[in-house]
């Protein structure tokens, strides 16, 4: 029994340290001088530290444009799809079973295509309808992958608000959208915030369809690509940091929201 | 009698025109930006610039015969397979691990999850810094003494396709891990007591309780991970780049740098049915009944 105490404390250690590392890895190149860095031996420990890649993002005002297109296009695509996603999600949960589930699993399924094949076409479309480096152009097409997730949490979510509080409701006088309004959503609350904070996060993290969509006017996630690209990897971590902080901030406060049947469709590898 | 069912179905809809006003905007959408554009890309896959009208299967006959087609194929293929076999042998250990009472349970939970707040592309770029030639992987096998020269992971074929492996690894075996643990919270206690009694060790109890009634969670994580696993886009593309090529970057290459949507179509639907494919073989071998409860 000690012996397997040990053998777990190990392994518990082992694979902490296997997870933390990149992050820290991350966190410690953009505050390292390149003598640490850019050697035939990197140092593990943080030596001779720098604020003069995060002090150089801000003081160019290179940070700004990329940063405010990801916060504008991250809560359009949280609010659009609410505004989809709520009324959408709950006739949906009135639906009987036999036509509901098909339904749901036929949203959960949209998210078997490749990416990578629906943003071809939506390129194509976009260069014609101009559309291409656009925010609303983006916020379209981060709904695509978005809009279904989301209907999926409130499909969940409305279905758990009793039936008979809206009959209740409609025998006082209330009419349908009354009823939705004043009973439902309120009962719902909670289940639409979760919603809306996925989809921000969704929003702000995503890569693929922000690469087919832009030329010029980058989002964070791209400004993480191009200057890794560039061989640039101060500004690669600096960025990659910002633009994880965030989500990793939100990731830790709606833990409990960590479930098997959000997370299905919230990560994506 | 074709009247008869017609009034039928107009009597449903003023029935249920609230929902059916409500559901119009999402059903307009999902039609519109996704199921449209999926076929938009399957019509253009047979479409082409290299001569011939319509129904021409010349974007294909031109990408099969692409070497670097075939090594997209591949490299999607074993990336697929080795890494779902990993990310399920470590997420059990780790879910297996977190099933455990010990000293820090809490704290070890909340380190496991940090991979699932950072965003995929950032996790790249983190493991691009790691399997540098001159990154952090190397300079630890060097301080243990394993190599006298860096290693330069990008070259040959099996190397580079481990470390993104590994990058996968690294960002899903969580996911993989909260699946299975809700799958192993979900077991009767007193099964195990009962085993024990009967003088059943860890191993056995482990093959013969576990493992089955976790079948269903297990089915869960290899349909979900399955399908992000072939779609794998943005580790390969930011950790090899154009070496090492994948379904989705190849469509992606053939787009945005080579400029042919047609080849890039045809890509992204062979890609397509390869989903298709490797879910209705796996859900016949196991049976669909554990996916839809």
């Amino acid at each position: 029994m000690k012996k397997y105490k040990i053998f777990l404390t190990l392994l518990v250690i082992f694979f902490g340290i296997l997870v933390i590392s990149p992050v820290y890895f991350m966190v410690k190149i953009s505050i390292s001088q390149p003598q640490d860095i850019f050697t035939q031996h990197p140092t593990f420990l943080i030596h001779n530290t720098t604020a003069k890649w995060w002090r150089w993002i801000f003081s160019t005002k290179e940070v700004w444009a990329p940063f405010i297109k990801s916060l504008e296009v991250a809560t359009l695509t949280a609010l659009f799809s609410l505004a989809i996603a709520v009324p959408g999600s709950y006739a949906i949960s009135r639906l009987p079973l036999k036509v509901r589930y098909p339904l749901v699993l036929g949203l959960f399924f949209t998210r078997m295509f490749p990416e990578v094949g629906i943003a071809l076409p939506i390129s194509v479309n976009f260069i014609k309808w101009g559309l291409l480096d656009s925010v609303l152009g983006l916020v379209i097409a981060h709904m695509i992958r978005i809009l279904p997730l989301v209907t999926w949490i409130l499909v969940g979510t409305f279905e758990t608000v009793p039936k008979v509080l809206e009959e209740a409701s409609s025998i006082d006088g209330c009419s349908r959208l009354g009823t939705l309004r004043r009973i439902v959503i309120p009962l719902a609350a909670p289940g639409i915030a979760v919603g809306t904070i996925f989809a921000w996060l969704g929003s702000w993290e995503e890569f693929t369809y922000a690469v087919y969509l832009t030329l010029a006017k980058r989002t964070l996630p791209l400004q993480v690509f191009y200057y890794i690209n560039r061989g640039n990897w101060f500004l690669t971590a600096t960025y990659a940091t910002l633009t994880a902080i965030p989500v990793v901030i939100i990731t830790y406060a709606m833990q409990k929201y960590l479930r098997a049947g959000y997370m299905a469709g919230a990560v994506k590898g | 009698m074709s009247f008869v069912s017609f009034s039928f179905f107009l009597k449903r809809i003023s029935k249920n025109k609230f929902e059916i006003i409500l559901i119009l905007p999402l059903a307009l959408f999902v039609f519109g930006f996704t199921i449209g554009p999926i076929i938009q890309a399957i019509m253009m896959s047979f479409e082409g610039t290299f001569g011939g009208n319509f129904p021409t299967l010349a974007s294909y006959s031109y990408i099969v015969h692409h070497h670097y087609f075939k090594a997209a194929l591949f490299n999607t293929i074993f990336i697929t397979g080795v890494g779902l076999t990993l990310e399920l042998i470590f997420g059990m250990i780790l879910a297996l691990i977190l099933s455990e009472k010990f000293f820090g349970r809490g704290i070890f939970r909340a380190v496991m999850l940090l991979p699932l707040g950072i965003p995929t592309i950032v996790s790249a770029s983190n493991m691009a810094f790691i399997f540098s030639t001159q990154g952090f992987l190397n300079e630890l096998l060097y301080r243990i003494g394993l190599i006298e020269v860096p290693i330069d992971w990008r070259v040959g074929t099996i190397k580079p396709l481990m470390t993104i492996v590994v990058a996968d690894m690294w960002k899903v075996t969580p996911l993989v891990m909260l699946i299975l643990l809700a799958g192993l919270e979900s077991i009767d206690k007193q099964l195990y007591e009962a085993a024990k009694v009967d003088g059943a060790g860890r191993w056995h109890r482990f093959r013969h309780i576990t493992l089955p009634l976790l079948k269903p969670y297990i089915t869960m994580a290899l349909v979900i991970r399955g399908i992000d696993a072939f779609r794998i886009f943005e580790l390969p593309l930011v950790m090899a780049g154009r070496h090492v090529p994948v379904m989705s970057s190849y469509a992606y290459f053939e787009y945005i740098e080579r400029n042919n949507p047609y080849t890039s179509a045809a890509g992204a639907t062979i890609l397509l049915i390869m989903i298709i494919i490797a879910i209705s073989v796996y859900l016949k071998a196991v049976g669909t009944e554990e996916v839809t409860r």
